[in-house]
């Protein structure tokens, strides 16, 4: 007893020593009524963790320990995934500080000495499995079936030392449900869990009664080429879209009405706990006012932010925000659209073959460059040589094209084209697939639901920033994003993912077959063996043939016999009557 | 001395038999009775799995989520606790109320609650990974929270609800488990050690079936139905339109939520949670495999968590670190650009069009 108590006690003084390291813990919160009376609401927490080497790792203080455990055990350095449930509606909502797939999204990079591709391949493996038991998801599923490496699509936003390769793992799972158990394990990974801070605000109940939501868990190391010094970056993200209407019945609400709750202080861990207001449009008048407002011109539009530094605000009590509406009557806004939009559905006519069909739209007044990435699963065979890219009548130039073709039950198909949207248009990029059947045992339980396709990813450099609020991709925190004025705007936005309903088999068909079958042989089983295997006599035992003398013998005799006979009788009559 | 050595161990002989003798009579002393009637497990898991997928079988989720609920507040943590799920009840866009699983219409328990863990759902649910869990024998890179990490002291409570059949229950209705393997399945736990005592509880129709061709000793099995009977629904909520919970569970949730930490209830209370009045099924019991008498078992060495606690009289000399250590380290950290600026590729791949 007394040396675990000692060795406790052990722990306690490394720990001490260990604080020396610099680690940071932000939490923000940024509010902004989206134009069609909604609400966006999206939480950042961010740690970053400054270590002397890797070994550091194994010392965890605002870091979960299982996070810190994976960067020190596989080579990855950058890791996202993301959980998400419903989709973002760009046209009504401008876009995302953060954006994902339905369903789960993971990519990784790794990167590291003498690493090869079987090396990685086992790691993603791993990888993945672990997150499924840390995020409760199924995101076990992911295996080399389902994950590509883009090529175009995605690039490194990590730092290591030079001349070591790279490699990308990508995957969706477009079916993946998200609910409480996700978000529960989500909250742990923070310092202060959900007891105090902004995460407090995210109650199950209220978070799922939203019209998008979406939780990322974001991990990037940079990595000193010279001194070997190594900073960990992990930011774990939600983003929900409330309808007012729906929770208050009313244009306005509150921090209280839309979460269940008002805020509870702010995380003692935290150096930073700050809430961010758009308040550019000016439609609300917010309740307590802050004096903190903040111009933000970034590519030549201007946004306006209230800053509520909660530390000085109310670092212990309740606080609430209330959003009241300037403007009572009911005006019907006018929403200008994104510059760059994008859409998918599939076009078919009976269950043989179809058409995967995607829209990418450029609502700017000058050409946009864009790089499309398709995630077809091995299940829906596509020809593309059918690929087709055109603005109305006419073919557009694909600029590169890099296809991988699937293979059944091993390898997705994955398809990453480049080409340019003129102006004020939209392009269709279009190729056909078969619907196949499946082996019996690949269906799942509900094959009649239908099969889902992952999202396809378009990215594209913005030239103006409206509508953007993207962290850049050196900074961390939301603040970094003010006036981060830049030649362009690097955007990544996601496709609807879409459901298939492949030809089903009859999977009652065995069984109807068997009984059937069995029903068939016992009809025919009776007659056939009577038939088979009983000789058909004439009954010459009759009354007929035999004398006077002997009928009245047998008369008595029957009468004396009485009804034991009967029955003999009745048997011998039976093969006659057949 | 060799004589005196053999006399000594005649004699010591005659001494174990004639005490072996008075123990073997019947009126053993009661704290001797007592003390093998008191469990020896060193922690408690819990296996928990709904088999049902889609939305009409709302009441399988809530009769695995109210057990869920009772071991988890009776202490038993996340981490021991293995919940399968086969569908997303409370999520699903049928259910009009979000994140929120009921046992009553009423709407008093949301036995989901605010912190559940899943940790096997949707297709994951299957025959093979259930049978893998109990043996222990996961694939490899297998996440920590789906293993079933046993050992020969701990208690295990198995509950299954799902569809079931004169010796099989069906999972997510595509394939079923037979109760020959289940039966091998705790057969090889047993042999594996992988546990010290095991409850067992069913609630599908038919549910006696399911503990019949059980060999394994220190079982003991209870059965929401006999053979040939059907288990029944409790009640409906027409504000969602489906069952709300299975009658053996809900009577069984109505005893635990009664039961608190340090409860002296017993199993065989719990046994008799659902008498035939109510339940309309007879509920089947298998005491034969079980070697305490379950009116001495305590229903928290089942449901409850143990954790070993070790009271010290002494005075523990503990320093704390002053709290200046920690002041300062907030204070030298520079909030932003202190650190080198990295060098980032390009986020987009301007190249292809140059």
């Amino acid at each position: 007893m007394f040396s675990r108590l000692k060795f406790c006690f052990l722990i306690l003084v490394i720990s001490v020593n260990l604080s020396e390291q610099s680690e940071q813990y932000h939490e923000e919160l940024f509010i902004k009524p989206l134009p069609n009376g909604f609400v966006n609401t999206f939480f950042q927490f961010t740690t970053r963790w400054n270590m002397a080497s890797r070994e550091d790792l194994l010392h965890t203080k605002l870091t979960p320990r299982p996070i810190a455990e994976v960067l020190y055990n596989y080579d990855v350095k950058e890791l996202n995934i993301a959980l998400t449930q419903g989709l973002w509606r760009y046209e009504l909502w401008g876009y995302p500080v953060v954006d994902s797939a339905p369903g789960a999204e993971a990519w990784a990079w790794f990167n590291g000495d003498n690493l090869t591709e079987s090396h990685v391949s086992r790691q993603w493996k791993d990888l993945t499995s672990t997150f499924s038991g840390i995020l409760c998801a199924s995101l076990n599923n992911i295996d080399e079936a389902n994950t590509v490496q883009p090529k175009y699509s995605f690039r490194p936003r990590f730092v290591a030392p030079k001349n070591t390769k790279s490699f990308i793992k990508y995957s969706t799972l477009p079916r993946e449900n998200v609910c409480t158990e996700n978000l529960t394990p989500w909250k742990k990974l923070l310092p202060c869990s959900s007891e105090q801070g902004f995460a407090s605000l995210l109650n199950s109940g209220y978070v799922h009664n939203t019209n998008y939501h979406s939780v990322k868990v974001a991990i990037r190391t940079f990595q000193e080429a010279k001194t070997g010094e190594l900073t960990m970056e992990l930011v774990l993200s939600a983003n929900l879209v409330f309808d007012p209407i729906l929770i208050s019945s009313s244009k306005d609400y509150s921090i209280r009405k839309i979460f269940g709750q008002g805020l509870n202080g702010v995380c003692p861990m935290s150096s930073s706990s700050k809430i961010y207001v758009d308040i550019t449009e000016d439609k609300f008048e917010l309740v307590p006012d802050s004096d903190d407002v903040k111009e933000s011109t970034r590519g030549a539009s201007t946004t306006k932010f209230a800053i509520y530094d909660m530390k000085v605000i109310s670092p212990n009590d309740l606080f609430n925000i209330a959003f009241v509406k300037k403007d009572k009557q009911n005006l019907v806004p006018i929403i200008p659209p994104p510059i760059l939009t994008a859409h998918r559905y599939i076009l078919a006519k009976g269950q043989e073959e179809g058409k995967i069909m995607t829209e990418v739209t450029n609502n700017h007044w000058a050409d946009l460059n864009v790089v499309l990435q398709e995630n077809i699963p091995w299940f829906v065979p596509s020809y593309m040589h059918t690929l087709t890219v055109k603005n109305g009548n006419e073919v557009l130039k694909i600029k590169e094209f890099h296809y991988i073709p699937g293979n059944d039950r091993e390898r997705p198909y994955h398809l990453e084209i480049a080409f340019t949207v003129p102006a004020k248009s939209t392009v269709k990029v279009y190729f056909d697939f078969d619907y196949i059947f499946l082996k019996w045992t690949e269906y799942p339980p509900d094959a009649n639901h239908g099969h889902y396709i992952g999202s396809a990813v378009v990215t594209a450099l913005l030239p103006v920033a409206k509508n953007y609020t993207t962290i850049p991709v050196e900074g961390y925190l939301f603040e970094h994003s003010f006036n981060a004025s830049r030649p362009s705007y690097f955007i990544q936005i996601h496709t609807e993912s879409l459901l298939l309903s492949l030809p089903t088999p009859d999977f009652s068909m065995p069984y109807n077959v068997i009984c059937l079958t069995c029903t068939v042989i016992a009809l025919a089983f009776g007659p056939i063996h009577s038939v088979t295997t009983k000789i058909l006599t004439v009954d010459t035992d009759g009354d007929e043939n035999k004398g006077f003398i002997k009928k009245v013998i047998g008369k008595i005799r029957d009468k004396i016999k009485g009804k034991k006979s009967a029955p003999k009788e009745s048997v011998e009559e039976k093969p006659k009557s057949e | 001395m060799e004589f005196s050595c053999k006399f000594l161990a005649i004699f010591l002989a005659i001494t174990i038999l004639t005490v072996t003798r008075t123990l073997g009579n019947s009126n053993v002393p009661q704290k001797f009775v007592d003390r093998i009637q008191k469990s020896n497990h060193t922690n408690n898991w819990a296996v928990l799995v709904d088999a049902s997928r889609f939305w009409f079988n709302y009441r399988h989720v809530a009769n695995v989520l109210s057990i869920y609920r009772s071991v988890k507040r009776l202490g038993i943590p996340d981490s021991q606790i293995i919940l399968m799920l086969a569908d997303d009840m409370a999520c699903n866009p049928r259910n009009s109320r979000p994140a929120q699983v009921f046992n009553n219409a009423n709407q008093h328990l949301n036995v989901y609650g605010d912190d559940v863990e899943v940790d096997y759902r949707g297709y994951d649910v299957t025959v093979e990974n259930f049978v893998r869990l109990l043996t222990g024998r996961t694939v490899n890179g297998t996440a920590r929270s789906k293993k079933l990490l046993t050992d020969a002291g701990s208690n295990v409570l198995i509950y299954l609800t799902g569809h079931g059949g004169d010796g099989f229950l069906k999972f997510q209705d595509s394939e079923e488990i037979t109760s020959q393997e289940l039966a091998d399945a705790i057969e090889q736990m047993w042999e594996k050690k992988r546990y010290n005592e095991l409850f067992f509880m069913v609630d599908t129709c038919q549910a006696a079936s399911l503990y019949e061709k059980f060999t394994s000793p220190n079982i003991l099995a209870v059965a929401s139905s006999l053979v040939g009977e059907d288990s029944l629904s409790h009640h409906v909520d027409p504000s969602i339109g489906v069952y709300m919970i299975d009658r053996y569970t809900y009577y069984a949730l109505e005893f635990l939520e009664k039961v608190q930490v340090n409860s002296q209830k017993t199993m065989g209370e719990f046994l008799k949670v659902c008498p035939k009045r109510v339940c309309i099924s007879t509920v089947g019991v298998r005491k034969d495999l079980f070697n305490r008498d379950p009116d001495k078992v305590l229903i928290t060495d089942f449901f409850g968590g143990v954790r070993p606690t070790k009271i010290l009289s002494d005075p523990i000399d503990i320093e704390f670190t002053p709290e200046k250590t920690f002041e300062e380290v907030n204070i030298n950290i520079p909030l932003e650009g202190a650190k080198p600026s990295y060098n980032f590729p390009s986020q987009f791949a301007s190249e292809l069009f140059d």
